[in-house]
């Protein structure tokens, strides 16, 4: 709950900016330490997968060029009421000039959706603290009060002309993206999580809800970019099972151990680099859950992409090939030697085409491979995952 | 007021706790014992003190006979065989004739008595007992009428006769829940009672204070009576959130009416209100989904609003809000009438057993559904709306950032509405609640906001009014809800 807001500003104040921790209250500070080191960690209990992400430890394995996400910053930047409202005029009104030219010339966001992203990094960047609650509270009160941020105003300036100008995505501005219920650590060179991808982890749920043999297993995400979808199904797997999470790439292989350190998950996810079934030697056949979200887009489709996902995402996770299936196929035509009999696939497609194309590939051209193939749709309605089961 | 609550509830005790088993032997010795007490001693020993006439009209009672003239408490208590021996009184008699039984004092002043003498009720600063127990007494029956007493005492009956029934417990949801509402509806009735009974207990105090010339103990007593009397306004304003939901958070919605731009605004403003109203309160308020207007305003929005008696509260609200003014969105500054509609659903608590939801019977879809999505866009847009085939209830959220928490937000939203259509069938199909299935459809005009020609604020059902439109705009609202309500309550029992 957010704190309780008093009627004057200057009250309020001194509450709002020592209660810092306001923004945890989603995940609430753990009690237990972390360790680095997987090989070290291996013979103690396994814990809870709901237990709460420590705090944030240092950013010890990534270069220091990337500050860390803003939300996970110390509050160390103080600016007056009025500095942090000039600025915020100035972006609002720098997102209402965007209007819709975004969206119709690449279905971009429009200023309605740049100003609720302005009021997101509102609440990165202030400890919590309702941005909408300033105008009234500075209406009323003093101006001059003191605000506790995590990032200095000039820097604030900085980051919202790269958004609007440089068309940055919102999700490498603050350094993270809101995922289920997690909050996952991004920045460029990782694909941001897409919430279309959400419903792998629900279907891997419904069928783990009625398999226990397959709770138990060991399940594999490949091509896991900032481990969204392992860390999704390490949670629901509770006490049971464990997570491969593998990437070829060293920036995704950084960012997902991150994550997974955040949410104490060290001990259920092994993340390890590779190009997609590669790093999976030694457990074939034994894995009970194969999932991915794989490029998918045709090599055509990229040079129209929306400027937020074609300038700045990588395009190691988006170009799937001519037909945007290179990598789906690859994963087909090698996932049954590392499935064991009964355990379960999910893979997410560009829609309803490579679904179709897929199905019948896996029953015409690996027949009695894999059984109960099925496509599911996407919140959108449109046909976004093939699921099945291995034979056997 | 919680606080107040509880002091009440200890200081009854104290008194219910001296009744001992063979209260009716001892009442013969009560004056001999005041005779001898000091005045502190003698203040625990005033629940002896009281009498009561008896159905029959035999008026003061006491001695062997009784059993009739046990007190209210007890009685009730009896009734539902809670003593630990039903049979004492003979047996099983219809709570009605019982309920009939009215407390008094020694003699045979009740509170109806004290309403009827019509005694001058003084300022509060003025030591007259007369006037404090004048005052207390309008409130007991001010508070009996807005807790819709006779109502209560059918109710409770009832609930007594259905926990007598030997094979409740076959069914253990239903017993819990018939036992759940006799428990509240208990502890309810029994303040009451004790409340009036303490006052009848201060009057005899006082008359025997006078009669043994004992200063000390009167003026005490007085004090008492001072103390009862500032409670009791307490407690009026409590009696008017006495209903099934009220204690609970809500849900409050706004629409904007016919009539574009201008009404889009004023259902922001309206919205604004009540955002302001629960954060003075000390409500969370959280938005839960908001459809902006093209130009201005809003289409509709959802707000949540959690804190003790949010509901009972914001329900006086419901129905449709009309603003007249000069249009800023009108390049010819005419004047324009618009409205806004709202609708407060309660979020019942745990006690209260949900209407289940089948995931089979959902429907889950994303906005803004155009486009190839996926990895081809990237979106900070996670709205998610919920239909509810079978009944074509629908729940949207679109405030948090993830498709994830938009949903268990919408799902959160859409079990209060299906909570809401199942409490509303209930309440059709019992009599009693149809008062309750008014409340919460969407009613007519109630109120009116007037910035020009002239500025006021008025609301149509109680003509409260206000002059002031812009502190009502600021969550400036108490008023309109308390008289209200007590002008619901109060005339809600007047009627038949």
């Amino acid at each position: 709950m957010k704190p309780t807001v008093r009627p004057s500003f200057v009250r309020a104040w001194p509450c709002i900016a020592s209660d810092f921790s306001t923004f945890f209250l989603r995940l609430p500070p753990p009690p237990l330490a972390h360790a680095r080191n997987i090989a070290q960690i291996r013979h103690r209990r396994i814990h809870s997968s709901l237990s709460p992400p420590p705090p944030p430890p240092l950013l010890a394995s990534s270069p220091p060029s990337v500050p860390p996400p803003l939300f996970l910053r110390p509050p160390k930047y103080t600016t007056t009421v009025a500095d942090l409202l000039e600025w915020h005029s100035w972006a609002k009104s720098l997102a209402a000039s965007v209007g819709s030219s975004f969206e119709d010339s690449d279905n971009g966001p429009d200023s309605r959706l740049l100003c609720r992203e302005l009021n997101w990094l509102m609440e990165d960047v202030l400890d919590g603290f309702d941005p909408s609650l300033m105008h009234k509270a500075v209406a009323r009160d003093d101006p001059d009060v003191i605000v506790s941020s995590r990032a200095d105003v000039q820097e604030l300036y900085r980051l919202w002309k790269q958004r609007i100008e440089e068309r940055r995505p919102f999700q490498y501005i603050v350094g993270c993206e809101h995922w289920r219920d997690l909050i996952l650590c991004v920045r460029e060179g990782v694909l941001i999580p897409r919430p279309e991808t959400e419903i792998i982890v629900d279907l891997v749920g419904d069928v783990i809800s009625k398999d226990q043999g397959l709770r138990e297993g060991l399940w594999a995400d490949l091509g896991t970019g900032s481990g969204a979808i392992a860390i999704g199904i390490a949670k629901i797997l509770g006490d049971y099972g464990s997570v491969i999470a593998t990437d070829l790439s060293p920036v995704a292989i950084q960012v997902a151990s991150f994550n997974v350190e955040r949410y104490s998950l060290q001990e259920k996810i092994e993340v390890r680099e590779g190009s997609w079934l590669d790093p999976l030697k030694g457990v074939e056949g034994k894995v009970a859950g194969l999932v991915s979200n794989p490029p998918y887009i045709p090599s055509d489709d990229i040079g129209g992409l929306q400027a937020e996902v074609g300038r700045h995402e990588p395009r190691l996770a988006l170009d799937g090939g001519a037909e945007g299936m290179d990598d789906l196929l690859h994963l087909c035509n090698g996932a049954a030697s590392m499935l064991k009999p009964g355990s379960f696939f999910a893979f997410e497609t560009n829609g309803e085409k490579q679904c179709k194309f897929l199905v019948d590939y896996m029953q015409n051209q690996l027949p009695g491979s894999f059984c109960n193939v099925n496509t599911a749709s996407d919140f959108a309605g449109t046909q976004r995952f093939v699921t099945g089961f291995r034979n056997g | 007021m919680r606080n107040m609550s509880a002091t009440f509830l200890r200081r009854s005790r104290t008194g219910y706790s001296s009744h001992s088993p063979n209260w009716a032997s001892r009442a013969f010795s009560i004056r001999s014992l005041f005779g001898f007490a000091a005045p502190s001693e003698s203040r625990l020993e005033v629940p002896e003190s009281s009498r009561f006439r008896g159905s029959d009209g035999s008026g003061f009672v006491a001695g062997p006979r009784s059993r009739v003239g046990a007190s209210w408490v007890r009685r009730l208590e009896e009734t539902l065989g809670r003593s630990g021996c039903p049979a004492r009184f003979g047996g099983f008699r219809p709570f009605a004739t019982r309920a009939a039984v009215e407390p008094a004092t020694s003699d045979g002043l009740t509170v109806e008595g004290i309403i009827s003498n019509q005694w001058t009720i003084l300022d509060e600063s003025e030591g007259d007992w007369k006037s404090h127990a004048a005052a207390i007494a309008q409130s007991i029956s001010l508070i009996k009428r807005r807790l819709q007493w006779k109502n209560l005492l059918v109710r409770l009956e009832l609930l007594s006769r259905q926990l007598d029934k030997p094979y409740l417990w076959d069914d253990p949801q239903h017993a819990g829940k018939i036992s759940r509402e006799h428990g509240t509806l208990m502890v309810k009735m029994k303040e009451v009672m004790e409340f009036e009974q303490e006052l009848l207990e201060h009057i005899d105090m006082i008359k025997l204070a006078r009669e043994e010339n004992d200063a000390d103990l009167e003026s005490e007593s007085l004090k008492a009576l001072l103390r009862m009397r500032r409670f009791s306004k307490e407690k009026e304003l409590e009696a008017l959130l006495a209903g099934e939901h009220d204690s609970c958070s809500c849900f409050i919605e706004v629409q904007a009416g016919a009539g574009g731009t201008e009404s889009m605004d004023w259902a922001a403003m309206v919205m604004n209100m009540y955002k302001t109203w629960a954060q003075r309160r000390g409500y969370g308020v959280t938005v839960v989904d908001e459809m902006s207007g093209e130009i201005a305003g809003i289409k509709r929005a959802t707000i949540k609003v959690d804190g003790e008696y949010a509901f009972g509260y914001a329900k006086a609200e419901v129905g449709v809000h009309r603003l007249v003014r000069i249009s800023p969105f009108d390049s010819n500054k005419r004047r324009h009438t618009s409205f806004a509609a709202v609708a407060v659903i309660p979020i019942l608590g745990g006690g209260f057993s949900h209407v289940q939801i089948n995931e089979s019977d959902l429907r889950i879809e994303r906005f803004r559904a155009g486009g190839a999505g996926g990895q081809h866009v990237n979106t900070t847009e996670s709205a998610v709306r919920i239909v509810h085939i079978p009944t074509g209830v629908t729940a949207t959220c679109q405030n948090e950032r993830s498709q994830h928490q938009n949903k268990a937000s919408a799902m959160a939203v859409l079990q209060s509405r299906l909570d809401r259509l199942e409490m509303a069938r209930q309440a059709q199909m019992n009599a009693q609640h149809t008062q309750s299935l008014t409340e919460i459809s969407w009613g007519n005009q109630i109120r009116s906001y007037v910035l020009h020609p002239y500025r006021m604020v008025k609301d149509l059902r109680t003509n409260y009014e206000v002059s002031d439109p812009d502190s009502v705009l600021e969550g400036d609202l108490d008023g309109f809800i308390w008289s209200y309500l007590s002008d619901l309550m109060d005339k809600d029992e007047a009627s038949p």
